[in-house]
Formats: C-alpha cells, sequence, structure tokens
C-alpha cells in the first residue's frame, strides 16, 4: 500500500472513532432531552383557574378572596357562552323535525366538549368522577380541548392508494343557519378569558397523592413506593455483599470452593431480570409465603438478588484498594484478622464501598421487571412504614409502563408519564453523579 | 575492535544544542555532538539522566508522551528530525527501535519478523519468507527457530523474543538502530548472545545503544556519551574515555563513585 | 521448657484459650463462608424453582409444539403453546442489537483508548455510564412515546438518515483502498494525481448508489412505529455501555510496550491497532461481544412497551419494520398482575421460557469465562 494512502486511511480512521464517539454523545442528548424538556412541563406549566379551583377546594391551597375574584371573572367571560347554548336549544325545538334530531344530538355534543374544556356549566349537577367536575388545569390540554370544541373528526377515504386520512371540519358547518355559529369565534377569541392561563409552578407534583387516576395531583405514592423498595433492597444487600467481600478478600484461600463461589456470582449477575421476578414470585411469595400475596418485602428480597453481585464486586474492590501497609500496621500491633478488617480496612476501604451502594441504589431504584410479580400495584396509597411487609405499592418505574400502555386516558396524561420519567431519571443520574464525585473525591486523596 | 582512529568519520546523526522538554521540565540539555556512521555508540549515565529520552528523540517515540516536545536540532540526513513536514512513518522506517523489555506481538514469529515489510507492501509469500529469513540470521536466531517460525512469538525465552525483536527491527533494513538498555532484562548467558549480535551488525548498520552497565558499554561501542542530569558530560571514544577520562565527574562515574 | 516456666512470660496460651480461639476463628469464619456462600445458593435455588415450575410443562409433544410451531393461543381451545414465533422474534431484536452496539461499541472504544485526548476522554467516560445508569424503563419510554410516534410519520425521512449515516463511512473507506489499489494495478505508483481522478469517479459512483439507496428508503411507509427495528436500535444503544467499557478495558490491558514496538516500526495508528492491538484484545473484546449480547437478550421492559407484541414470524424473515415479540414481555405481559390460575399451563409455560432465558445466560457466562481462561492459559500468565 503506498504510503500516502496509508496517511489517509489513518486519518479515515481517526475519523470512524470519532464518528462513533459522536454517535453515542447524541444518542444520550436525543434520549434525554424530550425527557427533561417535558418532563419539566409537569412541574412548570401554565395553570388555568380551574388548576387553581381544583388546589382549593380539594387541597385548601390559595387565597379564597382571590380565588372569588377570579371566578367572577371567568363567569363573566363564560356567560355568553352558555346563553348562546341554551338559545340554540330554543332554536332547535323551533326547527323541522328532520333536522331536530340531527342537531340536539349535535348540541350534546358541542355541550359535552365545552364541559370537557371548561368545567361544568353553573347550574348543572355535579358529576360523581373528580375529572368532570373540573374544566382543563392545564393550558396545553386546553387548547387540545379548543380543537375538539373547534373542529370535528373525520376520515377521508377519497384516496384509493393509501389508508384514510384524518380531516378536520369546523364545527359550526354543524350548524348551519342557526345563531349558535357565531359562539365559535366568540370561544376562540375569547379562551384565555374563560380560563385564565398564569405560569405556575407545581413542585408539590412531588408530594401530592395521585387523583382520579392520575388526571389530577401529584406521584407521590410512586415516589414513596420506589425509595421503600430500593432501601429495603439496600438494607438486605449490603450487610451480606460486604460481608461477602470481607470473606473474599481477606479469609478465602483460592481453591475450588471460592472458584465455584466466584463463578456462581459471576452467573448471578447475568441472570434476566425478568427471571428475578419469576423466582421472586415462585419462591419468596408462594413457597417462602413471606407475604400472602405481592409486598413491598418480597420485592425488595427480589430486587436485593438482583443488586447483590454489584456490591460485593463493589465492596470487593474497594477493600483491595486498601494498601497491605494498612493491614501489616494493624497486625503488627497484635490485632486479629476481624479485628484489623473492621477497625482498618473496612473505614479505609468506607468510600468506596459507598460507591458501590449508590450505584446500585440506582439500579433499584430503575428496575421494573423484578417488582411486576412481586410488589408492584398500578394504583394505591402511600404505604406507612409497617406496611411495607405485607401491602404492595405503586413504583415510579412500574406506573411508568402502566401509565403508557394500560391506562384509560394515556394521552391525557402525557405530562404525568414525563413527569415520572423525568423523576425517575432524575433521581438515578443524581446518584450517579454523587457516585462519580466520591469516586473523584477517593481518586484525589489517594494521590495526594 | 574499539580501536576507531583509523577509520574515516562521517556523522550519521548530529544534536545541535538539542533539548527535549516534558511540560516546563527540560530532561534533556541543549546537547551537542555527533553520531558517526557504521560505527556502535554508547550512552551512559545515571538513572534520570536523560539518556533513554535522547534515545527515543532520535526516532520520535516521545512523540507519543503528551506534553513533550524538543528544542535544538536533530539532524539525520540533512533534515531536522523535528521538522513538522517530516513524515514520522518514514522516519521510523530509516531508524529503528528495541526496548528494554522484549516486547514480541502475540503473532506468530514468522509474522513478528513480517509485520514491518508487510506494512510497506511486501506482500508476495516468496518474498517475505525471503527477508524473514534473512533478518533472522542476521539476529543469529535463524538456527534456533527455523523449524517453528509459526509458534507464537510468546514460547521463546526472553534472550530469544529479545533477539526475534532485533529480527523485527532489522527487517525493514533500517539504517540506525536504537537500542534501549536490551539486556537489561535477560540473564548473562543471553546477554552475551546480544552483545556479539551488536559486534556483528557493526558496521552495516549504525548502532546506537543506551545502557547502564558500563562494562558493557565497554565492551560493545566504539565511542561513548556521558550523560548527567540532562547534560552531555563527555563525549569521545570509548577507550580514551575509559582509560582517560576528561571531567571529573565521568571519572567518578565510571569508578564507580556515584550512580 | 516445661510449661509452667514458659507461662511465666505469658506468651503461651493456655490449653483452654487456645481452644476456645480456635473454635471462635473457625465460627466466625464459617459465619463469613455461610454468608458469602447466600449467592451460590441464591443462584441454585433460582434454578431449581425455575426447573420445578417449568417441568409440569414437560411432555415430548408439547415441547416439541412449543419449538416448532409458531400457533400461540395461549388462551384458545383447545390452548395453544407454539412458542417459535416468540423466540425468532427475541433471537431477531438481540441480533439487530448485537449489529448496532458491537461495531459502534469497538469503535468507541479503541477511539477512548487510544485517540482521544485526555480532557475528552473524561467527558466521554461520563457520558458511557450515564447511558448504562439510565432505567430500562426510560429507554422503554422513549420507544413508545418519541421513537415509535416519529418512525411512524416520517418512517421513509428516518430510515433514509440511516442509510447515509452508514453509507458514508463506508463508501468513502471504499473509495480510498479502491482508488489505491487501482491506481497501483495501473502502474501509479506513488503519485497523487492519477490516484484522485480514480478517486474522484469512484466518489461519484458511489454518492450516485448512496443517492438511490437513500431514495428507496424514503419512500418506505412504516405502519407501526412499535416494531422490531425500534426495539433493536433501542435495545444496541442499551447494550452499548458494556460493550464499550469492556472492550475499553481489554484494549488498555494489551499494553504500552506492544503499540511502542509496532510505532517503532514504523506502522501508523490505525495499523497498530488494527494488526496489533485489537488482536490481542480479542479475548476481553469477544467477552464484551458476549455480555452485550446478554444484556439484549435479557431485556424485558423496552421490547414489552415497543415491539409491537404480536407472535407472529415476519414477512420476510427479515423484515425489521414488522412487530415481533419476544420470550421476555412474553413472560411480563402473560402472567398479568399474577392473576393467573397457579399451576395450570399457562402459568407452567412462561416457566419454561424463563429456563430457556436463563440456560442461554447460563451459557454465555460459561463461554465468556472459557475465552477469558483460555486467553490466559496461552500467554502462559
Amino acid at each position: 500500500m503506498q504510503l500516502h494512502t496509508r496517511h489517509v486511511l489513518n486519518r479515515a480512521f481517526t475519523g470512524l472513532g470519532y464518528v462513533a464517539t459522536g454517535v453515542m454523545a447524541a444518542a444520550l442528548l436525543v434520549l434525554l432531552l424530550p425527557i427533561f424538556i417535558k418532563g419539566a412541563g409537569a412541574f412548570v406549566f401554565r395553570g388555568t383557574v380551574e388548576f387553581r379551583r381544583f388546589e382549593f377546594e380539594q387541597n385548601g391551597r390559595g387565597n379564597r378572596d382571590a380565588l372569588q375574584r377570579e371566578l367572577a371573572l371567568v363567569s363573566t367571560a363564560r356567560a355568553p357562552v352558555y346563553a348562546m347554548l341554551d338559545a340554540a336549544e330554543q332554536e332547535i325545538a323551533a326547527a323541522p323535525p328532520a333536522r331536530q334530531r340531527e342537531l340536539k344530538s349535535a348540541l350534546a355534543g358541542l355541550r359535552e366538549d365545552i364541559r370537557v374544556l371548561l368545567g361544568p356549566a353553573p347550574g348543572q349537577p355535579v358529576p360523581v368522577l373528580l375529572r368532570g367536575q373540573y374544566g382543563q388545569t392545564r393550558w396545553d390540554r386546553a387548547r387540545v380541548k379548543l380543537h375538539d370544541v373547534l373542529f370535528s373528526e373525520t376520515w377521508d377515504y377519497s384516496d384509493p392508494s393509501g389508508m384514510g386520512r384524518k380531516v378536520y371540519v369546523p364545527r359550526s358547518e354543524e350548524f348551519e343557519g342557526l345563531s349558535i355559529t357565531s359562539l365559535f369565534p366568540y370561544l376562540e377569541a375569547h379562551v384565555a378569558d374563560m380560563l385564565r392561563p398564569r405560569v405556575t409552578v407545581y413542585w408539590r407534583f412531588l408530594t401530592d397523592d395521585s387523583r382520579d387516576a392520575h388526571i389530577f395531583g401529584g406521584i407521590m405514592p410512586e415516589l414513596l413506593g420506589t425509595f421503600y423498595l430500593t432501601l429495603g433492597a439496600i438494607l438486605i444487600a449490603v450487610p451480606l455483599g460486604v460481608l461477602t467481600a470481607v470473606y473474599l478478600t481477606e479469609y478465602a484461600r483460592e481453591g475450588m470452593a471460592v472458584r465455584f463461589l466466584r463463578s456462581c456470582m459471576s452467573t448471578l449477575a447475568g441472570v434476566p431480570s425478568i427471571v428475578f421476578g419469576l423466582f421472586g414470585l415462585a419462591f419468596f411469595i408462594n413457597t417462602l409465603q413471606v407475604s400472602r400475596s405481592k409486598s413491598v418485602l418480597a420485592g425488595s428480597l427480589t430486587l436485593a438478588l438482583l443488586i447483590l453481585p454489584t456490591v460485593i464486586r463493589a465492596a470487593e474492590e474497594a477493600i483491595r484498594a486498601v494498601p497491605q501497609a494498612y493491614r501489616e500496621a494493624a497486625l503488627a500491633l497484635g490485632a486479629g484478622t476481624w479485628r484489623t478488617v473492621y477497625s482498618v480496612v473496612l473505614p479505609a476501604a468506607l468510600p468506596g464501598i459507598l460507591t458501590g451502594i449508590v450505584i446500585s441504589m440506582g439500579r433499584a431504584a430503575g428496575e421494573t421487571a423484578p417488582i411486576i410479580f412481586t410488589a408492584a400495584v398500578s394504583v394505591g396509597v402511600p404505604l406507612k412504614l409497617w406496611e411495607v411487609f405485607s401491602h404492595p405499592t405503586p413504583a415510579l418505574s412500574w406506573n411508568i409502563y402502566n401509565l403508557c400502555t394500560e391506562h384509560e386516558a394515556v394521552d391525557e396524561i402525557r405530562h404525568v408519564q414525563y413527569g415520572m420519567v423525568f423523576v425517575l431519571v432524575g433521581l438515578v443520574l443524581l446518584l450517579n453523579l454523587s457516585a462519580i464525585l466520591l469516586r473523584a473525591r477517593i481518586a484525589k486523596k489517594l494521590k495526594a | 575492535m574499539n580501536d576507531v582512529s583509523h577509520q574515516p568519520l562521517t556523522p550519521h546523526v548530529r544534536a545541535q544544542a538539542f533539548s527535549v522538554f516534558y511540560g516546563a521540565h527540560e530532561a534533556v540539555r541543549k546537547v551537542t555532538f555527533d553520531i558517526s556512521r557504521g560505527n556502535v555508540t554508547a550512552i551512559i549515565g545515571p538513572s534520570g539522566c536523560g539518556k533513554s529520552t535522547f534515545l527515543r528523540a532520535i526516532n520520535r517515540m516521545n512523540d507519543l508522551i503528551p506534553g513533550c516536545r524538543a528544542g535544538g536540532e536533530l539532524v539525520f540526513d540533512d533534515c531536522n528530525i523535528y521538522d513538522p513536514q517530516i513524515d514520522v512513518v518514514s522516519l521510523r522506517q530509516r531508524i529503528g527501535m528495541v526496548f528494554q523489555k522484549p516486547n514480541p506481538f502475540p503473532k506468530s514469529i514468522f509474522d513478528n519478523v513480517a509485520y514491518g515489510p508487510r506494512l510497506r507492501g511486501v506482500s508476495r509469500r516468496g518474498e517475505l519468507a525471503e527477508i524473514v529469513e534473512r533478518s533472522l540470521v542476521r539476529a543469529a536466531l535463524w538456527d534456533e527457530v527455523k523449524d517453528r517460525l509459526h509458534e507464537n512469538a510468546l514460547r521463546l525465552s526472553g534472550g530469544q523474543q529479545q533477539r526475534l525483536c532485533i529480527a523485527r527491527a532489522l527487517a525493514v533494513d533500517p539504517e540506525i538502530l536504537l537500542m534501549d538498555e536490551p539486556t537489561s532484562a535477560l540473564d548473562p548467558r543471553a546477554t552475551t548472545r546480544i552483545e556479539d549480535l551488536i559486534g556483528e551488525l557493526r558496521g552495516s548498520y549504525t548502532i546506537i545503544i543506551v545502557t547502564h552497565n558500563m562494562q558493557q558499554a565497554a565492551r560493545v561501542s566504539d565511542f561513548t556519551a556521558f550523560f548527567y542530569e540532562g547534560d552531555l558530560i563527555e563525549y569521545g571514544g570509548t577507550t580514551e574515555m575509559f582509560s582517560r577520562p576528561q571531567c571529573k565527574q565521568t571519572e567518578d562515574y565510571i569508578t564507580g563513585r556515584f550512580g | 521448657m516445661s510449661p509452667p516456666q514458659a507461662n511465666r512470660s505469658g506468651l503461651l496460651l493456655s490449653a483452654g484459650a487456645q481452644r476456645r480461639q480456635r473454635v471462635a476463628r473457625m465460627l466466625g469464619q464459617s459465619f463469613l463462608f455461610a454468608v458469602a456462600s447466600v449467592s451460590a445458593v441464591a443462584v441454585l435455588f433460582i434454578f431449581v424453582f425455575i426447573v420445578r415450575d417449568a417441568v409440569p410443562f414437560f411432555s415430548w409433544e408439547r415441547l416439541r409444539g412449543f419449538f416448532t410451531s409458531t400457533r400461540w393461543y395461549p388462551s384458545g381451545s383447545p390452548p395453544e403453546f407454539g412458542a417459535l414465533a416468540i423466540i425468532y422474534g427475541s433471537a431477531m431484536v438481540t441480533v439487530g442489537a448485537v449489529v448496532v452496539a458491537v461495531p459502534l461499541g469497538i469503535a468507541a472504544a479503541v477511539c477512548l483508548s487510544d485517540v482521544l485526548p485526555f480532557g475528552a476522554r473524561q467527558i466521554i467516560k461520563p457520558v458511557i455510564e450515564i447511558l448504562a445508569a439510565i432505567p430500562s424503563v426510560a429507554y422503554g419510554f422513549f420507544a413508545l412515546v418519541v421513537f415509535a410516534p416519529l418512525l411512524q410519520e416520517h418512517g421513509g425521512r428516518v430510515l433514509a438518515v440511516m442509510v447515509w449515516l452508514l453509507g458514508l463511512p463506508l463508501c468513502a473507506l471504499a473509495v480510498l483502498v479502491l482508488s489505491d489499489m487501482l491506481s497501483r494495478l495501473a502502474g501509479h505508483h506513488g503519485r497523487k494525481g492519477p490516484q484522485g481522478v480514480i478517486a474522484a469517479i469512484l466518489g461519484c459512483l458511489f454518492a450516485g448508489l448512496l443517492i438511490w439507496l437513500s431514495r428507496m428508503a424514503a419512500a418506505v411507509q412504516i405502519d407501526s412505529g412499535t416494531n422490531a427495528l425500534n426495539v433493536a436500535l433501542i435495545l444496541g444503544i442499551m447494550a452499548l455501555p458494556t460493550v464499550v467499557s469492556v472492550s475499553e478495558d481489554a484494549l488498555q490491558a494489551a499494553g504500552r510496550e506492544l503499540r511502542e514496538g509496532s510505532y517503532a516500526l514504523g506502522a501508523t495508528r490505525a495499523e497498530t491497532l488494527l494488526n496489533v492491538v485489537v488482536p490481542a484484545a480479542s479475548g476481553g473484546i469477544s467477552a464484551a461481544v458476549i455480555l452485550g449480547f446478554m444484556r439484549a437478550i435479557g431485556e424485558t421492559m423496552v421490547v414489552w412497551m415497543a415491539s409491537g407484541n404480536a407472535a407472529q414470524l415476519p414477512q420476510p424473515f427479515y423484515n425489521f419494520l414488522m412487530p415481533v415479540r419476544t420470550l421476555t414481555a412474553t413472560i411480563a405481559g402473560d402472567m398479568g398482575e399474577a392473576d393467573h390460575v397457579t399451576g395450570s399451563e399457562r402459568y407452567h409455560v412462561l416457566f419454561v421460557m424463563a429456563l430457556v432465558l436463563l440456560l442461554i445466560s447460563f451459557g454465555c457466562n460459561s463461554v465468556s469465562e472459557w475465552i477469558i481462561w483460555r486467553r490466559r492459559k496461552r500467554l502462559g500468565v
């Protein structure tokens, strides 16, 4: 090969390497950006008067007088809408019978869509479901619902080659000839006055219970559940893992038994997470019966098994990194092996072990498959501490799946889904960041 | 063997106020001397005196160390080695290197020696086999390995591996052979064989050998340069320098008062 | 000499004290050994319990049906448990993930170990750690909520972008190599001019090829965004950090002396890496590939959320744009919220699937350990 080509190939090779690295970094960005941007939208958004009404009536938050003033302004803005709806009812009664049925159902549909947008009309009976008692609490959802009021959806099958296309037809066409056609431009122009959107910071998203299947409220039960599960897993796995690491580094002699132990550990590390979940169901719940059915206890036990290899590995590395000089000094002063370990080696290895623990916490908090059959439930209240031994719990990881797939109103609660993912990813990244910082501090201390 | 007084001397590499910096630290300080063609030049001195740094500067292996730069001139074949336009790849095919710890590739003996020629584009089996045999003969290893050319090179003993590395370096037909303490990791018998080999290669190649073993320098080299803390203290014919050193420092080092 | 005299200096222990010390030490060590064996016991128990609940499904016809039939109707009457389509789905997305993760991962690892300057390395290493730490349900969320609609609405464009992303580097490489070979054949050795002309001609040809391919890709309509392609790409990104970090460790372990030996012979960095370093690190890199494979095949949430969950063989067999179902998603989905009757056929077949997964992961683990053991033996370490 000619020298010139060799050099060009060398440069091309370097370029390929940079491209691969760049693709990796780009993938991370593409993954995290939507989650962070839209997830922040669960906390910071333009909330409407319905949101403030909800907060006051359901949670007792906010200023009564300010709210009353707002509601007065809002009802002034909305009054024409209801007046026009009532007027339309009269006009329909006077219409020819052929059109009457069509118009009546169209009007009913319109009233319903306006109720979804603005809340129950004054004077109407209050619906039973919480979601029916309030209009749209978020301005972005309100705009979507406004679109539903202004346009109706039909399918256009005129194109012979492909599938049918969705087209939007202005709603006013359904009410041709009636006075109510002026409702739509009025609504469009004044909807901001009817809902009064304002930038809201809803940090209580983290501490509020969820209301009516997550349509209102926050994610406290899930957050608490994740906390309980992670804490339980750590409480079980850390003592086991650290003692195992101590045995492997200080006491064990290389032989068949130790080699077998190590290969068992690496096998455990390779078991798929869903198999852990099945094992948890079959062993902890069905055989050992640690709880009658799903519970945080069973889930924590299963998660503990999952993170055990990681904890052992991290603890082993940390213990091995302790300089032999420390051990020799302690032994020379007459300390036995065990005393040396717990008074000198373990304290010196503590930062490294802590790093491993923090990383395992992140892993336990994010895992879903092990808790599907052992601990997770889609709807639930925040558990009290003593209930963890017998009750299942919602958890961030499981409920993200649940809200995205099995929920009845998947599109309505997108912001909650993003909020949950944001909180979970944020939590895990925070834990990992602290682990990285810890490790940097350790490295600096060792170098100095 | 070390009497060079009757041979015409042509410089092969010339150092003119040549320095090497690691960041702010000047590891080689403005050394000036010539390395003559076809002879064996030894560079001696205590640890940390800059002799390995100087050696590695000649084939620009120091480029691999971040923060390392050179000052002054180091001239080979009428070009400054540190000229930014120099093609390092071509340079290294004319100046070969043997390292302190033998570092054969985890490939067969044949593939180790054929590595350099293959890079240059020699691909025909017959041509490669010829080059491999020639290099192994020149490195005095052929008889021991000719029946097992396709065995893994890591199976050879330390001394054999080092001779393999020499054969590998010779396979690209360099003009200069740099040797960085080539026998310090070997036992006395292997050391002797390498020293004999250096004697055989003398004349066909210019050899520059860094060694901390003064007796070795005295045995194999025609010229010796004594480095101390980055400076070139003395340079001259080996027999002269060892019998009548001109500087006190040189004398102290040679007689073992330090280093 | 005689016990009483020696005891006066206090150095010797009495027989009782000696015995106590020995017992305490034995107890302590046994306790620690017992704790350490928890992980071994756990693995054993996992195998035992999975096998125990899988065995009731074992009968020749049922097993044969499981592995050869694609009719998966567990709630039919009679229920059919043909899992071939599901096994194929697992294999398909795993192969796709490996195809994405391995070249990208090894290239990135090589770049990380030998090309990037120290500062850039300190930025990229956390990127890899973060990618590894993101929970799988977050990847699944992204696949379902962000990527699937993108594929469904702009499928053609995404595919065209992928064609360019893959094709441009490959074609550039091909142009270089071919132009060198052709100019040498034509006898124009060492002259840049003729080689440049040949390169330009080849470049136009390849560019034309790429444009044609991307046009074809852009015309593709993706019916459903939740399909094997979606899952394979996301799984590939998930497996990437594993491949990169294990490969990078292996590349670093090859050592500085090896690289210096190659550089000193006048090799470029690319030649050193490709001819010497990567082959020397081949054991570790194979282990990295196997670990990436294990990560992909054992993943549950991403495939459950975004693979489409259709238990059918894609038509044709290489069509990644169709929905598939994997073993992991079937276990997770069919077990529901454990509302099945424990003891029914439906319950046991899921344990059979778990057993298959367990055996695959155990097999991969063993292979990777064997590779490492064999390399150590060959180098005589």
